[in-house]
């Protein structure tokens, strides 16, 4: 198999793959529940803020987003690195994390809402700050329902750190096209990249499947 | 102070804007609209079709139809949608020459929609088998007493109800499907963000063609979202609309 014969690129694009994957999901995942929190805190403002990241980033292109994070940042003087890879590699996790953000706010959100409002009215009439509310009743209670539905988050971010490849991170899918570039051998290259993708997609698909069907059973 | 160092400092340049009062830049990002509108259109129709197919054969009881379906789905919508296209955009005339004789030249266009189909049709599918899940199997059961084959009662009682149940989230599809033209940019069709790095390269300013890029996308898919709102019908069992939002999930985030 090809990916043999160019372990460091192959391999090298699968390690940097998951690299992106894991900082971006940690990205989104915080940034997500903190824009969720947003949208339904009680002041008009903050959710309109949490409403208006959520459509600007799920309504426009993560290409545009990724573009805008590496040629136009630093053209404005914010750098994530004064490597140029590092560079690179910094604006693909952090475009990401801003992108899929957006949907695990909703996700996030929506589990929000489900806690039953008596019980927050409850944990408030008992002398909870809205902090502590959020900590010790509502928080925990989302957590449960939130999981599969991040999971096919995670699955749609795996895929999506392909897209690394247009603002020159060295991933898995570049590691295809500089192959075949090289070696004229598409099929094999690209084949090699999809069966990478696959071991990392369909396990990850496996395991949320198995938490969906177990989800609901307990239901 | 001086407003106009500071901007310039601060990479606002004031001096890029005025450029955006010439007519022939707008038209020059009309026209990348048009070829992202034109792909977008062609393949979410085709891939309607395709879809179709592979969801019935993933219904079907015939192993030899499910069998390939299953494979297909499973495997596309675990795969990156760029690398379909890309994939695609190298080896698509290639592909082709058996079929077409050896002058045969896929232009960009249709390498790209290729892609896009590809991927479009496997999510597609999974959304159309959900609204044929979500009806109570005494449909089919009554129509196959009133003695309608199996064939006739997908085509005339299932499909009918599943597809209407299912335009929501097909709209909302079609906006994934129009943020993803942005990536056949890659193999050279001069869509929408296409024609934005030919200004910027020219001109050097990302920042203010990127955002004016952001922003025609943003109009058109948050119009979208909003009308397949509208279309929300609320008949949908709670089982079927968990399927669709992790299918959307899924893929929808592309």
């Amino acid at each position: 198999m090809i990916a043999f014969q160019f372990p460091d690129l192959f391999f090298g694009g699968l390690w940097l793959t998951i690299q992106i994957s894991v900082l971006g999901l940690a990205g989104a995942l915080v940034i997500g529940t903190a824009v969720a929190l947003l949208r339904v805190s009680p002041t008009a403002l903050l959710r309109w803020v949490g409403g208006a990241y959520v459509e600007f980033f799920r309504n426009t292109p993560l290409v545009v987003q990724l573009f805008f994070l590496f040629l136009g940042l630093p053209l404005i003087g914010i750098r994530f690195s004064t490597d140029t890879f590092e560079n690179n590699f910094r604006a693909a996790f952090i475009g990401m994390g801003l992108y899929h953000a957006a949907y695990v706010a909703e996700v996030v959100r929506g589990g929000l809402l489900g806690v039953e409002r008596g019980q927050i009215e409850a944990a408030r009439s008992l002398g909870l700050s809205y902090p502590q509310m959020l900590r010790f009743v509502q928080l925990p209670q989302t957590f449960r329902s939130v999981v599969p539905p991040l999971g096919n988050i995670a699955i749609a971010l795996v895929k999506n750190t392909a897209l690394a490849s247009t603002i020159g991170v060295a991933e898995l899918l570049s590691a295809a096209e500089i192959v075949e570039s090289r070696t004229f051998r598409a099929e094999e290259s690209y084949l090699a990249a999809t069966f990478l993708f696959l071991v990392l997609t369909l396990p990850l698909g496996f395991v949320v499947n198995t938490l969906e069907r177990r989800m609901v059973i307990a239901r | 102070m001086d407003l106009r160092g500071f901007a310039i400092e601060h990479g606002l340049r004031p001096d890029t804007w005025p450029l955006f009062a010439n007519p022939n830049v707008w038209g020059f990002f009309f026209e990348g609209l048009r070829e992202t509108v034109a792909i977008a259109a062609v393949a979410a129709v085709l891939s309607f079709a395709v879809a179709l197919v592979f969801a019935l054969g993933r219904l079907s009881r015939r192993w030899w139809l499910r069998w390939p379906s299953v494979f297909y789905i499973e495997t596309i919508r675990a795969l990156p949608v760029l690398l379909l296209i890309v994939y695609f955009g190298i080896k698509g005339t290639a592909l082709f020459r058996p079929i077409f004789g050896p002058d045969f030249d896929l232009p960009r266009f249709w390498a790209g929609v290729l892609g896009l189909t590809m991927y479009t049709s496997a999510v597609l599918a999974e959304i159309i088998r959900a609204g044929v899940l979500s009806l109570p199997r005494g449909q089919t059961e009554a129509s196959r007493a009133l003695g309608l084959s199996q064939l006739q009662a997908m085509r005339h009682v299932i499909l009918p109800q599943a597809l209407r149940l299912m335009v929501p989230a097909m709209m909302a599809q079609l906006t994934t499907v129009i943020k993803d033209t942005s990536l056949v940019g890659t193999i050279g069709v001069f869509e929408l963000l296409r024609q934005g790095r030919t200004i910027y390269t020219q001109f050097f300013n990302p920042i203010e063609v990127l955002t004016i890029v952001a922003l025609i996308y943003f109009v058109i898919c948050f119009a979208l979202s909003q009308a397949s709102r509208r279309f929300e019908l609320g008949r949908a069992p709670r089982a079927v609309r968990v399927a669709i939002r992790d299918i959307e999930l899924r893929d929808q985030a592309a």
